[in-house]
């Protein structure tokens, strides 16, 4: 049973892993904290959902580039000028991105013919581990969430697009008089962002149920794991998005289904207060 | 001089306790205006803490919803009276309030308001998770003071507590304990440098607010005759907060208008309701944007700007 439950728990955690990632990763870079990266990628994987008769690849294809220009168009549009005008202040853009993912959610609910979905993959058969079987699609979700985060590391050290983001977290001003375009970088990696929220949406809606609340149950705890892995840092996130996992697979088996969520924010808000700046501290130095 | 500078504080309780003529309307619009009110309570809560103290909290649905929640546990498990359950739930909710500041002290701005906000999340599902007795997400009914004291009683009391609450809370802010919140919330630094012991006084501010906030709660659910998780949820909070920001929080009628947007809002669009979280989340980006100043301080340059353009000041200048 304990096996079974770390099992869960870590594909969980990969799960929640992916929109921890995007906003600590829109954080690192822009320094503002972006709320509606789930609700953004939930409208994304719903519209893949609304594909998949046209062809799997597709579908995924088209909620991936949805959540891509949602992302991109909103950062480029909306929060760059402001950026600009007002400066990186929290709360402005807790607010004003909490309106975006209102937004988002209501067109969700609207726009889709079905308020719960659940995507169908084909079968790919189980996997055991130490007598624990476990479905292969949940083995490539959890290997997606981990080869995301190395290749993101991967592309921040050896692309010239990876560089410029690292130096516009570092050094905003020498960023830009070297010619780097911020305005560009930040729109790029908020539309990433919004990708990762995307995949982290979509295979919740693979291995359970996807709906508008789903969506902001990912939104919120994308957002507050975040915070607690250390604002900004992604192998926080990531870390904190395993324990949490972990402890959400856990206090499932152990208090049952309606317990597991008080758990969960329980712990979270424990974290918040014994290391109000995260487990990991912040990676971004400006 | 005073009385014209105090007039806006003065006139206040009249603009609030004038509404209490629609007991002679009655029916659904006095329901509104009554409702209209509870949350006219939790606007000037948020006023008070986040705007007039600085103090980044986003869990007014929490402290609402255990002063609620104490009264229906109260009343479903003991025999206490009405008037008990509610003054009960009023101070459990500054408890709460107290203690969250206590553990969150060493958290500073944006992360004790996140802490806030946790707490806006896990209040619903700490209820959902009790609903053997809170009755989760399908709600739980009680025998609220309108049926004992009659809806229309019941109405002009809500419309009584909201007028005391406000008048305290404008009376609060000018006294010199409410300099010293407005000091803190400009520059604790300052406040600290010349003697002031800021912790002292923003616990004081979280215990008012929590005070306040779950009387508005128990106020509510003798109201509605019923609460769910549902009513108390996380968008609760951020509404509530969005409150006085909506209306101006310059303006010490900014939560009144900020509220009377909030709730009336959704009642005149009724017909569209299932586009209604569209048209919050747009005022939201909207209002910050553009009215960052709230609806008062905006309209107000917006007709002055125009009334200048129909009437050019050189034109003025020279009729007179």
């Amino acid at each position: 049973m304990v096996l079974q439950g770390l099992i869960t728990g870590i594909i969980i955690g990969g799960i929640l892993s992916l929109p921890v990632m995007g906003v600590a990763l829109i954080y690192g870079v822009t320094g503002i904290l972006n709320y509606a990266i789930a609700t953004i990628g939930t409208f994304g994987a719903f519209t893949t959902w609304l594909l998949l008769p046209y062809g799997l690849l597709p579908a995924i294809l088209a909620g991936l580039l949805t959540s891509f220009v949602i992302g991109f168009g909103i950062q480029q549009f909306l929060l760059n000028p402001l950026i600009k005008k007002k400066g990186n202040d929290l709360t402005l853009f807790f607010i004003i991105t909490f309106g975006i993912a209102t937004i988002v959610a209501g067109l969700t609910k609207n726009f889709f013919p079905r308020p719960t979905i659940s995507i169908e993959l084909p079968k790919l058969g189980t996997l055991f581990i130490a007598d624990v079987a476990v479905d292969i699609n949940k083995v490539i979700a959890i290997a997606i969430a981990f080869s995301i985060l190395l290749v993101m590391r991967f592309l921040e050290k050896t692309t010239k697009t990876g560089k410029s983001w690292i130096a516009t977290s570092q050094n905003l001003k020498m960023a830009k008089l070297v010619g780097i375009n911020v305005e560009f970088v930040y729109s790029l990696v908020s539309g990433i962002g919004c990708i990762l929220g995307f995949i982290g949406a979509f295979f919740w809606g693979v291995l359970y149920n996807l709906t508008v609340n789903t969506g902001w149950d990912l939104c919120f705890l994308g957002y507050i794991i975040a915070i607690v892995g250390g604002i900004g840092n992604v192998w926080g996130g990531m870390i904190s998005a395993l324990i949490m996992g972990v402890v959400i697979s856990f206090a499932g088996y152990w208090l049952g289904g309606m317990w597991q969520s008080v758990a969960l924010y329980v712990i979270l808000f424990a974290i918040l207060i014994v290391a109000p700046k995260g487990i990991l501290g912040s990676e971004r130095s400006v | 001089m005073t009385i014209r500078h105090n007039l806006p504080r003065l006139l206040l309780p009249f603009v609030l306790a004038l509404p209490a003529l629609f007991v002679f309307v009655g029916g659904y619009t006095q329901w509104v205006i009554g409702y209209l009110y509870l949350f006219i309570i939790q606007g000037y809560v948020a006023w008070l803490l986040f705007y007039k103290t600085g103090q980044s909290f986003y869990g007014y649905s929490a402290t609402m919803a255990l002063g609620a929640y104490t009264c229906v546990v109260l009343q479903r498990l003991t025999n206490v009276s009405p008037a008990l359950q509610i003054l009960l739930g009023a101070l459990i909710s500054a408890l709460l309030a107290m203690l969250f500041f206590l553990s969150t002290s060493r958290a500073k701005g944006f992360y004790a308001g996140m802490a806030s906000f946790l707490l806006a999340i896990l209040i619903p599902k700490l209820i959902e998770a009790l609903y053997p007795i809170t009755g989760g997400r399908s709600g739980v009914q009680i025998t609220g003071l309108d049926l004992l004291l009659g809806s229309d009683n019941y109405f002009l009391l809500v419309i009584f507590f909201t007028v005391v609450i406000v008048a305290f809370i404008a009376w609060l802010i000018n006294t010199r304990v409410g300099k010293i919140f407005t000091l803190i919330a400009e520059n604790e630094d300052l406040a600290q440098a010349t003697g002031i012991n800021s912790f002292k006084y923003k616990l004081l501010a979280y215990t008012v607010a929590g005070l306040l906030s779950g009387l508005g709660g128990a106020l509510y659910v003798n109201y509605t005759g019923s609460i769910s998780s549902v009513d108390i949820n996380v968008f609760t909070s951020v509404s509530i907060f969005f409150i006085p920001l909506l209306g101006s929080k310059r303006s010490l009628y900014g939560p009144l208008v900020g509220s009377m947007f909030l709730v009336l809002i959704p009642e005149l669009f009724s017909s569209i309701e299932r586009y209604l979280d569209i048209l919050y989340g747009l005022s939201y980006i909207l209002v910050m944007i553009f009215l960052p100043d709230g609806i008062i301080i905006g309209v107000g340059r917006l007709l002055a700007r125009l009334f200048s353009k129909i009437v050019p000041p050189k034109t003025l200048g020279n009729s007179s």
